[in-house]
């Protein structure tokens, strides 16, 4: 067919006046590399289209221009770019785009890619944050692959609160994205949110969220799975000061390969368990080359801090007061009095010990934690707790539920207990008295979520 | 969260971890040392002390005096000489006359007079042979004849001359296969006493317990014949070597406690001393103080076994009266000379340390406030020392107290079980909200079937 604009414009009105969205979907596919070629006529084709009753054709051509833009191309293509992608999210029709939102999302990944190549980041920023927005559609904890882009632009830029405002938040849905949320995407954001966290010092986040990212389901090992675990491992001494064991459901393959590979990492664990920080140091400065490899010198050396920290804690337990001189040499320390008082100071500073300084005995005096909680925080810290519980509870019950009265399953255990004839009725009945309508799910996913369930 | 609770990590290094007193490890850094340690002054009386073992055990035990002591290594190899002489083991009496002839050399002694005999090896060499040939041969027959009980005897005999010649794993084997030829509990027992000997000699302590459970299992049926207290005592006294050996200080000390003077006629594994000895010993070093009571100081039996040795006594109602220093002098005044003995010797350190601890525990266990210097002198020990002592002990947890190093005083620590209620109420809640979200999270994933596959390895 020829490649006219009016051809394609009336094409692209003519479907979409019909509401043959799918149509004008396959339609759009099947042309993609003819209309790829002809740039210059992408411009024109988006002025004749409204994008508000077009949406879906606007989409895809936006699409095609997105990815004909290279790094050759000029900042000010990017800028409209960008620009016009905004105006679409603004004025776009959400029906049209869950037809094509797999390309949608693909455009974002493009423009990540292509502000990163030019080393300004921080553009982005807000146009991720929208694009989030526009493709969750009012369901803050569902998973979309521009989250990963956001965060990648957020630790590039080193402007970290935008990605909380996403982070923050539960994932409980993953958005299909017409089949293109990949693993990748799934890796990207919780290995990247993870270095957010990290880098904004919660530890705790940081460590559920590597987590998250090693313990994927997985039939190969992946470059993203493995650079998680090292921080996990980093992350998991300075929080707990030891190294956490992943959970059981980590994939075989991820912890032979953890097991045979990761031995430095492994090493420090150990090390580190035994409590000597000179000893520490030098297994630090022996794998000196790989950690900086891995560009994670920054957390290894927190990792030797902290081991220092922590046996001062250490101290607390057994002592009242200690002279300082004596702080040093049972904490092996590896510094002069100044030295210690200062690092004393900063660790009283941010609650990591209760003590005072007596500068004129030269004395350190250790106290209780004084926290009785008692207070009203402490009340409504555990209410929200509570809260935060019942919500959790509430979600797993739903899933449980979902998965009970799948008829898969249903099907799956009559036939493996077919004895036990009275669990299969109540379950029966359990079925006839919940009206959910679950999708038919493909029997490979039946035996894990069976697994899972179990 | 407004608090967080400081979460401590392991207990600081300690040469010896204060556990209960079971199991603990033999020291495996001291294994060096322990082969080549030597006991200057001893005043340990060679004759009695020989005369309290018979036949393979009291060779072997007179061999560790003399590895170990200088002083009395020439007399304990000519002992051990003239003793194994009177067996057929001819390889270790070449052996013992070569180390004699070496050590009297190194004295700068005289050696004339003392000749290998020659004609005495090669009789016994012969003796031995034929011994072994004719009840190689009586087994033949017996086994041809098909006579369960002369097979076992003859078994048993074969056994027995493997151990007069100093062959102790074919002894070993001989003595078990008689096992399957055994038929009534009498012959089990005996059976099992056999393999007892030599499995303490040869140090298999494993099997040592294995056959005390089989042999108390049929010969107390009933039968006042072989059920006799002398039977009970020997087997539980061996049970309670073994366990010594493998480091059980606690099941030890309870095998011990539970022999009596009247039945303690075992030469061929220790003597009546030994088994006072290593029964107060490991009881002081693990018993709490309500079973020291009970199963030391109050049971008559074991206290005629104490009357044996006045040291131990004195040591054990020194610690039950608190009176740490005297006990803890007396201790050090026997260690030397129990450190040629040969089943204590590589748990005497070990047993003191833990002796120590007890002590410095049940010391502090009355007061709320305690001054350390005179807890220093109570141990004979400088502050500084019982400071760095009572640091792994505190870590531990045996001593809930808390050091002010400053005025050198002990407190002892109040723990606010509210605070420490909260503080553990909000990390279990941590960790289940975790779990939590990590589990909604694994099923949207499972659900959306991602995995990472072969196309994703590369990225």
């Amino acid at each position: 067919m020829s490649c006219s604009v009016e051809d394609l414009v009336s094409h692209i009105t003519n479907y979409s006046s019909r509401k043959e969205y799918t149509l004008l979907n396959d339609f759009m596919n099947q042309h993609y590399q003819l209309l790829l070629k002809n740039q210059s006529l992408h411009d024109l084709i988006l002025e004749a289209l409204n994008v508000q009753r077009h949406s879906l054709g606007v989409l895809h051509i936006m699409a095609m221009k997105a990815s004909c833009i290279t790094s050759q191309s000029s900042l000010e293509t990017v800028s409209q770019l960008m620009q016009q992608m905004t105006v679409f999210m603004s004025q776009c029709c959400q029906d049209q785009l869950n037809l094509a939102r797999g390309c949608f999302a693909n455009i974002f990944h493009h423009i990540t890619h292509l502000l990163c190549e030019r080393k300004i980041p921080i553009r982005g920023i807000k146009l991720m944050c929208l694009a989030i927005d526009t493709l969750q559609n009012g369901e803050p904890s569902s998973l979309t692959s521009v989250h990963a882009d956001l965060c990648q632009l957020c630790l590039a830029a080193k402007c970290f609160k935008p990605a909380l405002k996403y982070i923050d938040v539960e994932i409980s849905k993953i958005d299909k994205e017409c089949g293109m949320m990949t693993a990748f995407h799934l890796l990207s954001y919780y290995y990247y949110g993870g270095m957010v966290y990290t880098a904004m010092k919660r530890y705790d986040r940081a460590l559920y969220f590597y987590e998250q990212a090693v313990t994927c389901p997985a039939t190969m090992v992946s470059m993203i799975m493995t650079e998680a675990y090292k921080k996990y491992v980093l992350v998991s001494l300075i929080l707990e000061g030891k190294l956490i064991p992943l959970p059981r459901y980590t994939s075989s393959v991820t912890t032979r390969w953890i097991k045979n590979y990761m031995t430095e990492y492994q090493e420090l664990a150990t090390e580190y368990c035994k409590g000597s920080a000179t000893q520490l140091n030098a297994l630090v400065s022996r794998h000196n080359i790989t950690y900086t490899q891995d560009h994670n010198m920054g957390l290894v050396k927190q990792v030797a801090i902290s081991l220092d920290k922590r046996n001062i804690q250490k101290l607390t337990k057994t002592f009242i007061t200690l002279s300082l001189e004596d702080v040093v040499m049972r904490a092996h320390l590896n510094c002069n009095i100044e030295q210690l008082e200062k690092l004393l100071l900063k660790m009283i500073a941010e609650k990591e010990i209760f003590a005072g300084i007596d500068q004129q005995s030269k004395m350190v005096k250790f106290y209780d934690n004084p926290e009785q909680y008692n207070s009203c925080e402490t009340l409504e810290s555990i209410d929200k707790h509570v809260q935060n519980f019942m919500d959790i509870d509430n979600k797993i019950k739903e899933m449980n539920q979902a998965v009970m009265v799948n008829p898969l399953y249903l099907h799956k255990v009559k036939s493996s207990t077919s004895p036990h004839d009275e669990e299969f009725e109540a379950q029966l009945s359990q079925t006839a008295s919940t009206s959910s309508s679950s999708a038919p799910r493909s029997s490979a996913l039946l035996s894990k979520l069976n697994m899972f369930n179990k | 969260m407004s608090a967080s609770v400081v979460s401590l990590v392991e207990p600081m290094q300690v040469d010896v971890e204060v556990q209960d007193g079971e199991n603990v490890p033999v020291a495996a850094a001291d294994d060096e040392e322990q082969r080549t340690f030597l006991i200057e002054n001893p005043n340990l009386d060679l004759e009695g002390y020989a005369n309290g073992y018979a036949g393979y055990m009291k060779t072997m035990r007179l061999i560790f005096v003399a590895q170990h002591c200088p002083s009395l290594r020439i007399e304990s190899y000519r002992m051990a000489i003239s003793h194994v002489k009177k067996t057929l083991n001819v390889a270790l009496y070449q052996q013992l006359h070569d180390k004699l002839l070496e050590s009297l050399r190194l004295a700068n002694l005289p050696t004339e007079g003392l000749m290998l005999d020659v004609e005495w090896v090669d009789q016994t060499t012969k003796h031995a042979e034929t011994l072994l040939e004719k009840l190689e041969t009586d087994l033949k027959t017996f086994k041809n004849a098909a006579i369960k009980e002369s097979i076992r005897r003859g078994f048993d005999d074969l056994g027995l001359h493997y151990l007069n010649m100093g062959d102790l794993q074919n002894a070993l084997k001989f003595h078990s296969r008689a096992r399957d030829y055994c038929s009534s509990p009498k012959n089990i027992v005996i059976m099992c006493t056999n393999v007892i000997k030599v499995c303490v000699f040869l140090g298999n302590w494993q099997h040592v317990l294995s056959y005390v459970a089989k042999a108390e299992g049929t010969g107390l049926g009933g039968d006042k014949d072989h059920c006799t207290p002398q039977l009970q005592t020997k087997l539980r006294c061996a049970a309670g070597l073994a366990n010594l050996a493998m480091g059980k200080y606690k099941l030890a000390a309870k095998n011990f406690l539970q022999s009596s003077i009247d039945h303690c006629e075992f030469p061929e594994l220790m003597s009546a001393s030994n088994v006072t000895v290593y029964g107060s010993l490991c009881a002081l070093a693990t018993f709490t103080r309500e079973e020291l009571q009970t199963d030391l100081i109050n049971c008559s039996s074991f206290k005629m076994m104490l009357e044996l040795e006045p040291n131990l006594r004195e040591i054990v109602f020194a610690f039950y009266k608190s009176q740490y220093a005297r006990c803890l002098e007396l201790l050090s005044e026997v260690r030397e000379n129990l450190r040629l003995d040969m089943h204590l010797s590589p748990h005497i350190n070990n047993l003191c340390q833990q002796i120590r601890f007890r002590a410095l525990v049940q010391y502090f266990s009355p007061y709320k406030v305690a001054d350390m210097h005179k807890m220093a002198a109570a141990f004979k020990c400088s502050v500084n020392e019982l400071e760095n002592e009572l640091m792994p002990l505190i870590f531990n947890g045996q001593i809930p107290a808390r050091i002010d190093s400053q005025k050198k005083v002990l407190h002892l620590r109040q723990t606010n079980q509210r605070s420490l209620t909260f503080a553990k109420t909000f990390k279990v809640g941590a960790d289940y909200l975790h779990r939590g979200k990590a589990l909604v999270l694994r099923n949207a994933i499972i659900h959306n079937n991602i995995q990472v596959q072969q196309s994703d390895a590369n990225k």
